[in-house]
């Protein structure tokens, strides 16, 4: 079956504040469903998501979501696209549901529809019995919600999601995730999550673009990113850890330190009994040693090319 | 389907795109600003003169002697709105100070910029809100009083002498009216804090006002009035009345030109500081 056409696809992009390019080059694609865009502050993520609104006029390469280009039909592509920000958001003194039907209203729809889908969305969104309340006195967790409402609203086919989980306490970000899980996967709306934390990423999409200084440093879906191309283990030691480190990476594999060990990345077609014969030939002990797969975290580290020693 | 699930459902609608965006964008504002009651107050008390005028055009209708002191002619309406300018500049600060600074500060901006809408549209919408309050209490009772005088005196209002009156008033309102909004949210889109952007609209229109009295003082001349907003707007309503008073006794075109240059300024400044990025060079 031939793979869906992307909703988004943008080709040696290069997008500049003044002097500072903040995109430089980038190319790839969003294919509909929910895909993640990860990179540490500062990386081009919001920079690519304002370009795609038509906020920012790239200096060169070409952007096109829909089939339009946001430079030249910026309108019709914002029509199709729920923008919730990264920064707070709101109008003063208006409550929720005023807020959320002005926002459907201002993205085309009758006012009277406009109302009705507010409640509609603000229920959705968990915010129904504080509906009437006025967004200025609402805590970061609703602010986030009655930013994911208004984005909603007018019922988008391209949800685009900046750091939705910004400032909320675990248990609110638990529950942000899986409204974003709810709204990819059983509503059947794509959305691209914009965000620095590994975890949010990997919980809701399927493909994940990684950005670093501007650049694309790693794209795909994050099964085939992090699947088992390569055996990973978890390992602590007893002994001259630095002697045992510096055989393995004498045999072609890689480390990095985790929590209270390594994690290593073994050499294409080694088991773990390479890992044995290493720790006699230095002389240590194995105390722990875990199989496991190479996480988003790895990947992302590695295409940000360092903290994996190798 | 359970009912928790059809709380939301997909919205399949979508019409084309409108022609009039900034509608929703004044009528929303308009009733955050009208739901506060020392505005609405402010409202009100702008309409006082109006109600003091009605007096003196039935005064003088009835006993035209008092005509003499009281004269009921074009250029009371001169003075009329003379006097309105007041409550422009107050609607100024109170309406329009917060209207763009407080999208700034809470990131609204972003909520208006996201949608099917130009910057255009959003300025137009908050210039809306302000030409809306500010004809409420120029052009409104200025015609309103109008009508009145023609009702009242007919015979002396419904000559063609006086016809003139009518348009000046509705071009004075107009002028008056796009002018200080303009000129407000201007200045409400260089701060982030309404407050701010409030103090400085009065500092910029009184403070040169101030500069305005100090030229006028040292030299004598009626070229002072260019210096200020208010001076620029009395001199040219002045010509449109007939008015007569030398401290804004001007070639009309001097005071236009003045407001228009001023005009254009915000209009560059709302250009480049009604972004939804924020460029810092």
């Amino acid at each position: 079956m031939a793979a869906p056409s992307p909703l988004v696809e943008f080709r040696d992009l290069t997008v500049s504040y003044g002097p500072l390019v903040a995109l430089s080059g980038v190319s790839g694609a969003f294919p509909p469903g929910p895909t993640g865009l990860l990179g540490p502050n500062g990386a081009g993520k919001t920079t690519l998501l304002k370009t795609l609104l038509g906020f920012l006029k790239p200096d060169s390469g070409d952007i096109v979501a829909f089939g339009l280009d946001p430079r030249t039909r910026p309108l019709e592509v914002r029509r199709r696209i729920g923008y919730m920000p990264e920064v707070d958001c709101h109008i003063p003194g208006m409550t929720a549901a005023a807020f959320v039907a002005f926002a459907g209203e201002l993205s085309g729809m009758p006012r009277d529809e406009a109302i009705s889908r507010a409640h509609e969305v603000l229920y959705y969104v968990g915010l129904g019995e504080a509906r009437y309340r006025t967004v200025d006195t609402y805590s970061t967790g609703m602010k986030q919600r009655a930013k994911l409402a208004q984005a909603l609203v007018h019922d988008p086919d391209l949800l685009l999601l900046d750091e939705p989980t910004n400032g909320l306490d675990p248990q609110g970000r638990e529950e942000m995730l899986a409204l974003i899980k709810d709204i990819s996967r059983r509503r059947a709306m794509s959305l691209i999550l914009c965000s620095h934390l590994l975890r949010d990423v990997e919980e809701v999409c399927d493909g994940v673009i990684v950005f670093n200084q501007g650049k694309v440093a790693a794209r795909g879906p994050i099964a085939a990113l992090t699947g088992p191309r390569r055996s990973v283990y978890d390992v602590r030691v007893k002994g001259d850890a630095a002697a045992f480190l510096t055989d393995l990476k004498d045999l072609g594999c890689e480390w990095r330190e985790s929590e209270d060990g390594y994690r290593v990345f073994m050499a294409d077609g080694t088991g773990p009994e390479v890992l044995f014969q290493t720790a006699r030939a230095a002389g240590v002990q194995v105390r722990y040693l875990r199989p496991g797969a190479e996480s988003l975290e790895d990947v992302f580290l590695r295409a940000l090319g360092h903290e994996v020693e190798a | 389907m359970p009912i928790y699930e059809q709380s939301y459902r997909r919205y399949e609608a979508r019409g084309p795109l409108r022609t009039v965006r900034f509608w929703p964008i004044t009528r929303e504002a308009l009733r955050l600003i009208l739901s506060r009651r020392a505005f609405l107050g402010l409202l009100l008390v702008g309409w006082g003169q109006f109600l003091v005028r009605v007096v003196q055009v039935y005064a003088v209708t009835r006993f035209p002697q008092m005509g003499n002191v009281l004269p009921v002619d074009g250029r009371m309406f001169g003075q009329f709105l003379g006097i309105q300018t007041i409550f422009t500049l107050f609607i100024s600060i109170f309406g329009g100070a917060g209207l763009i600074a407080n999208d700034l500060r809470t990131g609204a901006i972003l909520v208006y910029l996201s949608r099917p809408l130009t910057r255009r549209d959003y300025v137009l919408g908050k210039l809306g809100v302000l030409l809306a309050l500010n004809l409420s209490v120029t052009l409104v009772p200025a015609l309103l009083l109008y009508l009145i005088a023609l009702a009242l005196a007919p015979e002396q209002f419904a000559t063609w002498k006086l016809a003139w009156i009518g348009p000046a008033v509705v071009l004075h309102s107009l002028v008056l009216s796009l002018v200080m909004s303009l000129l407000s949210l201007a200045i409400s889109s260089l701060s982030r804090s309404a407050r701010v952007a409030g103090l400085g609209f009065f500092g910029f229109v009184f403070g040169l006002e101030i500069v305005r009295g100090v030229l006028r003082a040292v030299y004598d001349r009626p070229e002072a009035a260019l210096v200020s907003i208010q001076g620029d707007l009395q001199s040219l309503g002045n010509t449109l009345f007939g008015i007569t008073d030398r401290a804004f006794h001007l070639p009309w075109a001097y005071p236009a030109a003045v407001l228009a240059v001023v005009s254009l300024g915000c209009l560059a400044v709302l250009r480049a500081r009604v972004r939804a990025v924020e460029i810092v060079r």
